[in-house]
C-alpha cells in the first residue's frame, strides 16, 4: 500500500503544481495578492506530496519490495543497506523522482522565505517554478515511473549496476542535482522580472543567495563526480571533457559568471538586463545538460542505457523553456529601466570582463560539444571532439582571465586605481613568477607548461590571501583592531578570497597532472614495477568475498624512493547478480600526491598492473571544496550593501552618480 | 477500499492546503513598495550601525546613505503605478477555487488510474521469507538461503545445501562457485568434491575438465568408494579415448554397488550405452554392404521393440532419425505417427517430435 | 552583447563619453568573442577525429595514417594477448574486419561479440593501431555511432545490444 501511496502522491503533486502555476501568475497579472498567495500554499503542498513519494520509494528499496520494477532492476537482497539507499537514485527513474523532490524543495524554500523576498517576485517565480515542475513531474509520471509494479512477483533483484556501488554515487548525483535544480529557481526569478517589467537592486539581492547556493553545491558535485570517475573507473583519469562532464561543467561556468554579474547588479544597479539573460542561460544550460544525459544523442564516458522516447521528451521541455524563456526575453527585456553605466578602471568593470570571458570560455564548451551533433545532422559524418580541442580553445581563454583576475578583486567600486591594484598584486606575481622559474630550471626536458600553469596557480593564492591581509591590516594598528577588522569584513569577502584561492589550488593540482607517469607491465608475485616516484611490489593473490560480489584482491607494498608507504590492494571483483567485472583501483596517497595501482588480467601465474604516479593530484579536489567553502561563507554573508564602498579609495568617496 | 479512503483524504487536505489561503486573504494589492521602503530604511539603519562600530568610514557611509536614498526615493516613485485592482476579486477567487477542486482531483486521479494498481499489496522480501512454508515458492527458499550466505559466506553447511540446488536447476556456475565454498570453509568431503567435478563438467557441457578431474581425484583419495566420483573418472577414461577402460571401471563399479543402490540403475545405462556404442564402431569397420545390413538390423530390432510397447522421447528419435537416414521415408513416417500417438499427453515431447520432422522434412500426407 | 545603456538624454558631452566607453566595452567582448571564434576555427581543423564503422573506412576511402575511431563488434574468437598488455583483435560490422593492435589494459566490459570503441590511426590495408578502447559503464548500454554502423550493414538486432563506451585509457 505504502507504495501506491507513493504513486498517487506523485499524481496529486502533478495537479498541485498545476495549480502553482497558473493561480500565482494570474495573481500577479491581476495585481490580486490573495490569488498570489496560493503559490506558497501550493509550493509547501507539492514538496510534502514529493517527498511523501520519495519516502515511499526508498521504503520499497529498504524493504527489498521485489513488487516494485525498478526495486527489481536495481536492487539486490544482499546489497549492504547504504547501497539499497543509493540505488534509488542510481537509475534513472529514481534520480528523476529526487530530481523533483529537489525542485519542489527550492520551491518550498522559496515559498518560506517570506521575510526577505517581495510578495509579486515571489508569487511570479513560485509560478515559473511551477511550470518546471509540471514539466519534469509529467515527464517522471509518464516516461519515467519508478512505481511500476510487477506480477507475478521476481524473488530476487537484478542488483544495481556494480559501479555505481560506491560511496562516490551516494553523494554525487544529489549534490550535482542541487547544482542543477538550484538554478531553476534563478531563472523562475528572472521570468517574473521580465513579466513583471520591473528589475532592481532588491531583485539582484534577492536572486544572490539562491545562485550562490547553486554554484556551490554544483561546484561540489562536479568535484565530486570527478573523483569518484578517478578512483571507480580504474583508469585515473579525472576529467575527459566528455559530454556528460561538459553538461555540467557549462551551467558551472554560466553560473559562475551569473554570481559576478548578480554582484554588480547588486552593488551599481547595472548589467540588469545581461543578468536576467544569463539567469536564463545557466537553467536552459542545466536543462541541456539533462537532456545529453538522459537522451544518450551524445556518446559519452559515463552513457547508461537510454531510452530515445525520454530523449524526445526532454528535448520538448528544453525547446518550451528555453525558447519561452527567451521570447519573453526579446518582448519584455528592452521594456526594463535601464541601470547605470560606470567607469572602464573599476571592479564592475573587472566583473564585466570577467562575464565575457566566462561566456565566452562556456560558448567554447558549448560548440565542443554540440558540434559533433550538428555535424552529423547535417552531413552525416560522426566525428568526436576530445580534450585536444578544448586545450585549444578553452584553456586559452580561460588563462587571460585568471590572470587579470587578482587586479579585479583589488580594483575598488566605481573608480578604481589600476596602478595601485597593479602594485597591491606586484608580490604575489613577483613569488609566481619566480616559483614557475625555479620550476622550469629543476625539470629542464619536462613539459613546459606545467610550470607556468603551477605558476599561475601559486598567483592567484597568493593574490587572494594578501588581498584578505591587506582589507585586514589597512588603518588597523596592533592585534585587536586587527580581530576586529577580520570579524567586521564581510562574508562576501571572505567567500571571494576562498572561492579564487580554490581556482588556484585547483590549477596547481591540474598543471602538474602533466609530471604525472605510468607504467604498464605483467607482474608476478615478488616482482616489481616502478613509475615516476613511486615503486610497488606485488605481495601476493586471494579470492575474497563481500557480500554481492567476490574479489580477486593483489596486494602491493609500496615505496616512494627508499622509503615504505603503507600497503596498497588493488582487486577485480566480479558481481554475482549480474556476473559483472570492476576493477577497484589501488590508491595509496602521499601528501598531497597519489601512488594509483590497478589490475587487468591474469595471466601465466601473474597479473597484469598500471601503476600511475599521480603528482599533487589532491589539490584538483580539494580546490574544488575550497572553492564551495568560498561559495558557502558568501551565503551566510547577510549584510546587504546598496553602495558602500567598504575599502574605497579616498578618490571613491564622493558618491557618483548612478544615472 | 482502504486505499481510495487513503488517496480520497490526501486529495481532500492537498485541496484544502490550497484553498486556505483564498478563504482567509482579504481583496488587496502588493505592497511591494512599502517593502521595498522599508528594506532600504533598514539599509539606512544598518549603516549607521556599522558607521557606530567603526566598520566602515564616514566618507563611505555618507555614500552608502546617499544611494540608499536615492532608491528609496525611486521605490516611492514607482508607488502610483502599483496599485491594485480590487473590484472583480471574489469572482476571480472562486474561479480559482473552481480550478482547485476539479484539476488536482481529475489529473491525479486520470494519471493514477492510467499507471497505479491500486489492487496490489506491497510485498517486502522479509514478509515474503517469514509467510514463505514448504509449500510457498521455490525461489522464496532459495533467496533465503542467498540472503544467509550473503551475510555469512563462511557457513560450508549452507554452502553444501544450496550447491545441489544450483546443480539442478542447470546453475552450473554458481553451484560450482557454492560447493568450492563448502570445501574451502568446510572438512574435506568426498561427496561434496565430487559434487564440484560434477558441476564442474556440467559447466564444460560434459566434457571432463582437469579441473573436474582433479576434484574427482581428490575425493577418490578421501572416499575411494565414491561412486559419483568414480563414474565420472571412467566417463574422464572413454573422453580419453580409453573405451575399454571406462567399461571395466564401470563393470567393477556396479559388482561393487549394493544391491538398493539408486545410482546403479543409471550407470547400468551408460555401460550399456559404451557397449552399443563400441558395436557401433564394429559395424563402422563392417564393409559397406555388411554394415548396412548390420545397423538395420538393429534399427529393425529397436522398431520392435518400440511398437511392443513403451519407449520415450530420445527412442523415438533415434529410431525416426535411423529410418529417415537409412533412406526407408515409409518407415520413418510410420515410426512418426506411432510416436505421436504414444508421446500424445507429453506436450513437450510432441514439440520435440514436430521439430525433428520439420528438420528432417518429414512430411505426412495428412497431418 | 549589450550591457547597459542610459535611458535619460543626457547632455551631449557626457552621452559621447558614454557612448565610447559602451563601444570600448562592445569592442571588448566583440574582440575576445572572435578570438574564440577563430580558435574554434582553428581547433575543429586539427583537433576533431572522425567516426567509422570497417566498411566505411574503405567506402570513404580513408586514408592509412588518418586518426580516426572505430566501432563495430569485437569478432568472436579474434582476442589475442601476448606479454602482458600487447592486445589484438578484429572489429567488424559483419561486411568487412579490421585488425586492432593496442597496448595496454582493455577496460572491464570488453568481451568478444560485443560493442566496442577504439581510437586511434588507421595504418592501412585492414589494420588499426588503437591508442585507447573506450570503455562503458552499463552492460546494455550500447554507443550510437556502433548501432548505427550496425545497423547500415544491417546486424542490428535491437535488445541483442551490449557495449561501450569510454575512457581513452591511454597504453
Amino acid at each position: 500500500m505504502i507504495v501506491e501511496i507513493g504513486h498517487y502522491a506523485l499524481a496529486l503533486a502533478l495537479g498541485v503544481s498545476v495549480i502553482q502555476a497558473v493561480v500565482p501568475f494570474w495573481g500577479v497579472f491581476r495585481q490580486d495578492r490573495t490569488l498570489a498567495s496560493v503559490g506558497s500554499s501550493a509550493a509547501l503542498v507539492s514538496f510534502a506530496l514529493v517527498a511523501l513519494s520519495f519516502a515511499a520509494l526508498v521504503t520499497s528499496y529498504v524493504r527489498s519490495d521485489f513488487s516494485v520494477g525498478n526495486v527489481v532492476a536495481n536492487s539486490h537482497s544482499a546489497q549492504p543497506l547504504i547501497y539499497k539507499l543509493t540505488s534509488v537514485w542510481g537509475n534513472h527513474e529514481g534520480s528523476m523522482l529526487l530530481w523533483v523532490l529537489i525542485l519542489t524543495l527550492f520551491g518550498a524554500l522559496v515559498a518560506l522565505s517570506r521575510r526577505s523576498l517581495p510578495p509579486r517576485l515571489r508569487a511570479g517565480a513560485l509560478a515559473a517554478q511551477g511550470l518546471v515542475a509540471v514539466a519534469f513531474l509529467a515527464f517522471t509520471l509518464l516516461t519515467s515511473n519508478p512505481f511500476q509494479r510487477l506480477s507475478p512477483v521476481p524473488a530476487e533483484g537484478q542488483d544495481l549496476n556494480p559501479i555505481l556501488q560506491d560511496l562516490g554515487l551516494a553523494i554525487h548525483p544529489p549534490l550535482l542535482y542541487v547544482g542543477y535544480v538550484g538554478f531553476s529557481i534563478t531563472y523562475a526569478f528572472a521570468v517574473a522580472a521580465l513579466i513583471d517589467g520591473r528589475i532592481d537592486a532588491m531583485w539582484a539581492r534577492a536572486v544572490r543567495p539562491w545562485t550562490l547556493l547553486a554554484w556551490t553545491f554544483l561546484t561540489l558535485g562536479i568535484a565530486m563526480g570527478s573523483y569518484w570517475a578517478y578512483y571507480e573507473l580504474g583508469w585515473g583519469g579525472w576529467w575527459f571533457w566528455d559530454p556528460v562532464e561538459n553538461a555540467s561543467f557549462m551551467p558551472w561556468l554560466a553560473g559562475t559568471a551569473l554570481i559576478h554579474s548578480t554582484v554588480v547588479m547588486e552593488k551599481r544597479d547595472a548589467l540588469k538586463v545581461w543578468t536576467i539573460l544569463l539567469a536564463i542561460l545557466t537553467f536552459s544550460l542545466s536543462l541541456l545538460g539533462t537532456f545529453i544525459v538522459r537522451s544518450g544523442v551524445l556518446t559519452s564516458v559515463h552513457s547508461f542505457a537510454t531510452d530515445p522516447a525520454r530523449g524526445l521528451f526532454i528535448l520538448l521541455i528544453l525547446i518550451f523553456f528555453v525558447g519561452g524563456s527567451l521570447a519573453l526575453f526579446a518582448w519584455r527585456a528592452p521594456l526594463l529601466r535601464q541601470g547605470g553605466l560606470f567607469a572602464p578602471v573599476s571592479r564592475e568593470s573587472a566583473l564585466v570582463v570577467n562575464n565575457v570571458f566566462l561566456a565566452t570560455a562556456c560558448a567554447t564548451v558549448f560548440v565542443g560539444t554540440l558540434y559533433p551533433l550538428l555535424l552529423e545532422m547535417v552531413t552525416g559524418d560522426k566525428i568526436s571532439v576530445g580534450p585536444p580541442f578544448y586545450n585549444a580553445t578553452f584553456v586559452p581563454v580561460m588563462v587571460p582571465l585568471l590572470l587579470i583576475l587578482p587586479l579585479g578583486q583589488s580594483l575598488a567600486w566605481k573608480r578604481g586605481d589600476l596602478l595601485g591594484a597593479a602594485q597591491r598584486n606586484a608580490m604575489a606575481f613577483g613569488i609566481a613568477v619566480l616559483a614557475a622559474l625555479a620550476l622550469l630550471f629543476f625539470t629542464r626536458g619536462g613539459p613546459v607548461l606545467a610550470p607556468l600553469g603551477v605558476g599561475l596557480g601559486i598567483f592567484l593564492v597568493l593574490a587572494a590571501g594578501f588581498d584578505l591581509g591587506e582589507r585586514i591590516m589597512m588603518r588597523a594598528s596592533g592585534w585587536r583592531a586587527m580581530l576586529s577588522r577580520a570579524r567586521g569584513l564581510p562574508r562576501s569577502a571572505w567567500g571571494t578570497a576562498f572561492a579564487h584561492a580554490g581556482i588556484g589550488l585547483s590549477i596547481i593540482g591540474i598543471a602538474a597532472q602533466a609530471w604525472s607517469t605510468e607504467a604498464i607491465t605483467v607482474l608476478k608475485p615478488g616482482e616489481r614495477l616502478t613509475s615516476g616516484r613511486y615503486t610497488i611490489v606485488l605481495e601476493g593473490m586471494s579470492p575474497r568475498s563481500g557480500p554481492n560480489f567476490r574479489a580477486e584482491v593483489a596486494r602491493f607494498r609500496v615505496f616512494s624512493g627508499d622509503r615504505e608507504l603503507a600497503p596498497v590492494e588493488a582487486s577485480k571483483r566480479v558481481y554475482t547478480a549480474r556476473s559483472m567485472p570492476t576493477t577497484e583501483a589501488g590508491i595509496r596517497t602521499d601528501g598531497l600526491s597519489q601512488a594509483y595501482v590497478s589490475l587487468g588480467e591474469a595471466q601465466d601465474g601473474g597479473v597484469a598492473v598500471r601503476l600511475y604516479d599521480k603528482p599533487l593530484i589532491l589539490l584538483i579536489w580539494i580546490g574544488s571544496l575550497v572553492m564551495a567553502l568560498g561559495g558557502g561563507l558568501s551565503l551566510t554573508d547577510r549584510r546587504f550593501r546598496l553602495a558602500a564602498p567598504k575599502r574605497a579609495a579616498p578618490t571613491a568617496a564622493a558618491p557618483q552618480p548612478a544615472e | 477500499m482502504m486505499i481510495w479512503a487513503i488517496f480520497a483524504a490526501m486529495t481532500g487536505a492537498a485541496i484544502f492546503a490550497l484553498l486556505r489561503p483564498l478563504s482567509h486573504g482579504r481583496a488587496e494589492g502588493f505592497g511591494d513598495t512599502a517593502d521595498a521602503r522599508s528594506l532600504y530604511r533598514s539599509q539606512l539603519k544598518e549603516i549607521d550601525r556599522d558607521l557606530g562600530r567603526k566598520l566602515i568610514g564616514e566618507d563611505d557611509a555618507q555614500a552608502a546613505r546617499t544611494e540608499a536614498a536615492r532608491r528609496l526615493l525611486r521605490a516611492a516613485g514607482d508607488e502610483a503605478g502599483a496599485a491594485g485592482e480590487t473590484e472583480p476579486s471574489l469572482r476571480r477567487r472562486r474561479a480559482s477555487s473552481a480550478l482547485m477542486l476539479s484539476v488536482v482531483p481529475l489529473l491525479a486521479l486520470l494519471i493514477y488510474g492510467l499507471y497505479g494498481s491500486p489492487n496490489l499489496p506491497d510485498q517486502p522480501l522479509a514478509a515474503r521469507l517469514e509467510k514463505a512454508g514448504p509449500q510457498q515458492d521455490f525461489a522464496i527458499i532459495l533467496a533465503r538461503m542467498e540472503a544467509h550466505l550473503a551475510a555469512n559466506p563462511g557457513d560450508a553447511k549452507g554452502w553444501s545445501l544450496l550447491a545441489p540446488i544450483y546443480l539442478r536447476q542447470g546453475r552450473y556456475d554458481e553451484a560450482a562457485k557454492a560447493f568450492a565454498a563448502a570445501v574451502r570453509f568446510g572438512k574435506p568431503d568426498a561427496d561434496l568434491l565430487a559434487g564440484l567435478g560434477e558441476a564442474r563438467i556440467m559447466e564444460a557441457g560434459g566434457v571432463v575438465t582437469a579441473a573436474a578431474r582433479e576434484a574427482f581425484a581428490e575425493a577418490v583419495k578421501l572416499d575411494p568408494k565414491s561412486p559419483r566420483a568414480r563414474y565420472y573418472l571412467a566417463l574422464a577414461k572413454e573422453q580419453d579415448g580409453d573405451g575399454e577402460g571406462a567399461q571395466a571401471a564401470l563393470a567393477q563399479l556396479l559388482s561393487e554397488a549394493p544391491a538398493d543402490a539408486d545410482w546403479a540403475g543409471a550407470v547400468r545405462a551408460r555401460l550399456e550405452r559404451m557397449q552399443a556404442d563400441a558395436g557401433r564402431k564394429a559395424v563402422a569397420a563392417l564393409p559397406e554392404a555388411a554394415r548396412q545390413q548390420a545397423i538395420k538390423t538393429m534399427v529393425d530390432g529397436l522398431a520392435e521393440r518400440l511398437s511392443a510397447g513403451g519407449g520415450n522421447l530420445p527412442e523415438w528419435s533415434r529410431l525416426i532419425r535411423a529410418r529417415t537416414v537409412l533412406g526407408d521415408k515409409p518407415a520413418a513416417l510410420q515410426a512418426l505417427k506411432t510416436a505421436r500417438e504414444r508421446l500424445a499427453d507429453d506436450k513437450d515431447a510432441l514439440a520435440a517430435i514436430d521439430a525433428l520432422a520439420d528438420e528432417l522434412a518429414l512430411k505426412e500426407a495428412a497431418p | 552583447m549589450t550591457i547597459a545603456q542610459p535611458t535619460r538624454p543626457l547632455p551631449a558631452k557626457r552621452r559621447f563619453t558614454r557612448k565610447q566607453r559602451r563601444l570600448t566595452l562592445i569592442a571588448m567582448a566583440g574582440a575576445v568573442l572572435s578570438l574564440a571564434a577563430g580558435l574554434v576555427l582553428f581547433a575543429m581543423r586539427d583537433t576533431i577525429v572522425f567516426f567509422y564503422g570497417p566498411t566505411e573506412i574503405t567506402e570513404k576511402g580513408v586514408l592509412p595514417g588518418t586518426r580516426m575511431r572505430l566501432g563495430g563488434l569485437v569478432e568472436a574468437g579474434s582476442v589475442q594477448r601476448s606479454d602482458g598488455k600487447r592486445v589484438t583483435f578484429a572489429v567488424t560490422d559483419g561486411k568487412t574486419s579490421i585488425k586492432v593492435g593496442y597496448d595496454g589494459l582493455l577496460p572491464d566490459l570488453f568481451r568478444e561479440g560485443q560493442g566496442v570503441v577504439t581510437e586511434g590511426v588507421f595504418e592501412g590495408a585492414g589494420r588499426f593501431k588503437a591508442d585507447s578502447v573506450l570503455a562503458k559503464h552499463d552492460e546494455t548500454y550500447m554507443p550510437r555511432e556502433v548501432a548505427d554502423t550496425l545497423k547500415k550493414q544491417g546486424h542490428w538486432q535491437p535488445g541483442a545490444a551490449g557495449a561501450p563506451a569510454a575512457p581513452p585509457a591511454k597504453p
